[in-house]
């Protein structure tokens, strides 16, 4: 039986625990109680129960509750760009040397994003939001209009692997990209973070199916053990392209988006800082499946490599089908299937991203918890990004090559700029007190800036003075 | 200071909900009172300052050079 109603305005004397370092305890005198905070609270009550309850079976169950936003940031991140640079790079350069750097690139993943689970956890706050608060709204600005851009940009090639994936099986583009927007509104009429946590997770985890497509082209075993045992040289040397297809791998993997993303995830769904390990446990597993899923799509286009088949402008059905005579009519279908769930997936993730952002930057409610009428705001950034990408993919004659390509190279161009605020705020002891970065955290984040920048470099370098490439051991 | 993040309330929240909210949620959980939890703005120092400029004028310099090869390959 319900407990007789209080109204929304009730004065609570209650202080509630304090987990703030830089503040004294807070002197709640009047709170008010949002359709969100109970949503919320609902999820960490369930938490608490199992956490109190020993046994394995009840560690199993506090994992699977407090997983979520790792493995959709990395399985997210496994986009139809991503996807299809991956496989470009197997069939136009092989496995030799690929595959060991695809397994570094997600290292590097996994110590970016370790950060934000900690910065997420300690501080309840989204990634925007903070870099608002603490640098100001000129830093804030910049980082946003790199994120908006960046994610406006990608979500075309979403849209661009959409239509790809479901044009294998002759799904005319104005159905395929209608179809996926609404499946992106269908997702998130759940008004729940937790419910579409897991449609999303359920759905990211098709991004497996290419691990039956690259059986299905009966890799050689002991060449993949060689390249991944001993690392080849890249083949053909430091050239124009193979800086192209190293930066394309590269922004395959880490981009800005996934910052902001899984800060607020981790805000929306409610971790605390008792949380922060198996928010590690959460983005390492995600890293494993997204390497497995790289991996697989390398390993599945490598035999157009091995017959030096040109796939200079393949795009995601043009793969498919020139896969179809090596891995069979139902390998190419799930191929195709791949490419559609890559973009689909990372469509929804990425729109989400950016209304989360506005949501904190606009200080106007973001949440996945809150129903339509109280988050208006969210849902419609969501909503009209994800339809002005899908749009702009039916305009007759747009080089959708070239914005593919794009894509990749500017989200690890922008990766620098997002890693010194991130950087910056997690060894910023008011804000995350004892969580600070310990010192072998740090020093790995500034090799994973070193290597960023150089890349950057070396990209400007092959496009400027081609020649120069030479100085560096490349023709 | 500033009204932060004006959610609307829950309509007919019941006793249950409220102790629930209190007791599961952090304080700094709690949308209405973030604002009692705001992080206070930190002061760059100097080498912050020229840290961030560098990385924003090597950004902008990227980005020409992507446009510039967009418009070599285009032509």
């Amino acid at each position: 039986m319900k407990e007789p109603k209080t109204s929304p305005e009730q004065q609570v004397a209650v202080a509630p625990r304090s987990n703030l370092r830089n503040d004294p305890a807070p002197s709640v005198s009047n709170v008010v109680i949002t359709h969100e905070d109970i949503d919320r609270a609902h999820d960490r009550e369930l938490v608490s129960a199992t956490r109190a309850r020993r046994g394995f079976r009840p560690r199993l169950r506090l994992f699977w509750l407090l997983i979520g936003p790792g493995i959709l940031v990395m399985l997210g991140e496994n986009d139809g760009p991503s996807m299809l640079s991956y496989a470009a790079t197997g069939a136009r350069f092989g496995i030799g040397f690929f595959l060991p750097f695809v397994v570094l690139t997600f290292l590097m993943a996994c110590v970016v994003q370790e950060m934000t689970v900690r910065l997420g956890a300690a501080t309840h706050r989204g990634h925007a939001e903070l870099i608002f608060d603490r640098f100001g709204p000129f830093w804030g600005w910049f980082s946003m209009i790199d994120l908006m851009v960046g994610n406006f940009l990608t979500l075309v090639t979403e849209f661009i692997a959409i239509r790809a994936g479901l044009g294998f099986f002759g799904v005319p583009p104005w159905i395929a990209v209608l179809g996926a927007l609404l499946v992106l509104s269908v997702a998130l009429m759940t008004h729940r973070y937790w419910t579409w946590e897991r449609i999303i997770l359920g759905a990211a985890m098709f991004n497996l199916v290419f691990v039956p497509v690259a059986l299905l082209s009966h890799p050689h075993w002991e060449a993949v053990n060689r390249s991944l045992l001993t690392w080849r040289p890249l083949p053909g040397g430091i050239t124009q392209e193979t800086v192209l297809v190293l930066l394309a791998d590269i922004g395959a993997t880490v981009t800005p988006w996934m910052l902001f993303f899984q800060q607020s995830a981790i805000a929306d769904k409610g971790l605390t800082t008792r949380d922060i390990r198996f928010g590690r446990v959460d983005t390492v597993l995600g890293a494993a499946l997204a390497t497995v899923a790289a991996l697989a799509t390398m390993l599945a286009t490598a035999p157009l490599f091995l017959h030096h088949m040109s796939t200079a402008n393949f795009e995601a059905a043009e793969f498919a089908q020139a896969l179809q005579p090596f891995i069979g009519h139902w390998g190419a279908a799930l191929f195709a299937l791949g490419i559609f769930e890559a973009g689909m997936v990372a469509a929804i993730t990425i729109s989400t991203s950016s209304a989360y952002a506005f949501g904190e930057v606009a200080r106007r409610p973001h949440s996945l918890n809150l129903p339509f009428r109280q988050g208006r705001s969210f849902y419609l950034v969501l909503l009209f990004e994800a339809a002005a990408a899908a749009g702009l993919v039916l305009i007759p004659g747009i080089p959708l090559v070239y914005i593919v390509l794009l894509v990749n190279v500017i989200a690890v161009l922008a990766m620098p700029p997002a890693l010194l605020f991130l950087y910056m705020l997690v060894n910023d002891r008011e804000i995350m007190g004892d969580l600070i970065s310990p010192l072998w955290a740090n020093v790995l984040a500034l090799g994973v800036v070193i290597v960023l920048i150089g890349a950057g470099l070396l990209f400007g370098i092959s496009v400027i003075a081609p020649n120069a490439l030479a100085l560096v051991g490349g023709r | 200071m500033e009204k932060q993040f004006d959610s609307e309330p829950a309509e007919n929240v019941t006793r249950e909900e409220l102790t629930s909210v209190m007791t599961a949620l952090e304080p700094d959980q709690i949308i209405s009172t973030k604002d009692h939890h705001h992080c206070p703005r930190r002061q760059l120092t100097r080498t912050e300052m020229i840290l961030f400029w560098a990385l924003r004028i090597y950004l902008v310099f990227m980005v020409g050079v992507v446009v510039y090869q967009i418009w070599t390959g285009v032509r």
